[in-house]
């Protein structure tokens, strides 16, 4: 839980963004659609995970 | 606690985000919630020192307060994490909804300290002639 899951999230950013691109250039705006979604719904979890583990630590620490 | 690699992370997150605008809008916002994240669980383990060194100095004293020290703790914690989503929430341009979170902590905040007060009150009644 370092810097990699930051970059992990740039890296499927990117990547959705070029997908979307070569797809809605190939006529196919249906999948472009569905990909940047899937890119979303990959990274909302992470992000979840993520701030589960921030509040459970708050609650550790100063036990509320 | 090194400080060099808590700016390093900081700067390492705004480039993030600063590309991620480029690229995608939305993501931005992702990431600036992970670096706070990734920031404060780093500052985490000296807080939990401290908090540690405040339990053993109250367990010290003499008169029983044992739930003053542990309502400190609370609030501490109450306002860190008003703190974390308002200022996400204003990064990101919705004052209101910071607003909205910053009224509720402080209600909480006053909810929570109401024994408090009125035990001082008593304390002050009892002095008085």
């Amino acid at each position: 839980m370092d810097v990699n899951i930051l970059l992990k999230i740039a890296g499927v950013g990117i990547l959705i963004a070029v997908v979307h691109q070569i797809l809605s250039k190939a006529g196919r705006e249906d999948q472009a659609m569905m990909t940047s979604l899937a890119g979303m719904i990959i990274v909302l979890t992470m992000v979840v995970t993520e701030i589960s583990n921030l509040f459970e630590t708050v609650r550790t620490v100063f036990n509320l | 606690m090194d400080i060099v690699k808590i700016v390093g992370i900081g700067f390492l997150t705004l480039i993030v985000i600063l590309v991620l605008k480029e690229f995608k809008k939305e993501y931005a916002i992702y990431a600036s919630i992970l670096g706070g994240i990734i920031l404060l669980t780093m500052s985490f383990g000296t807080i939990s020192e401290i908090v540690g060194f405040l339990n053993r100095i109250s367990e010290k004293t003499s008169y029983n307060n044992s739930g003053f020290i542990t309502l400190l703790l609370k609030i501490t914690g109450i306002a860190v994490l008003v703190e974390y989503g308002t200022s996400i929430c204003r990064d990101s341009g919705e004052t209101a909804i910071a607003s909205k979170i910053d009224f509720a902590g402080k209600i909480i905040i006053i909810s929570m300290s109401i024994p408090v007060i009125s035990l001082a009150l008593d304390t002050l009644l009892q002095l008085l002639p």
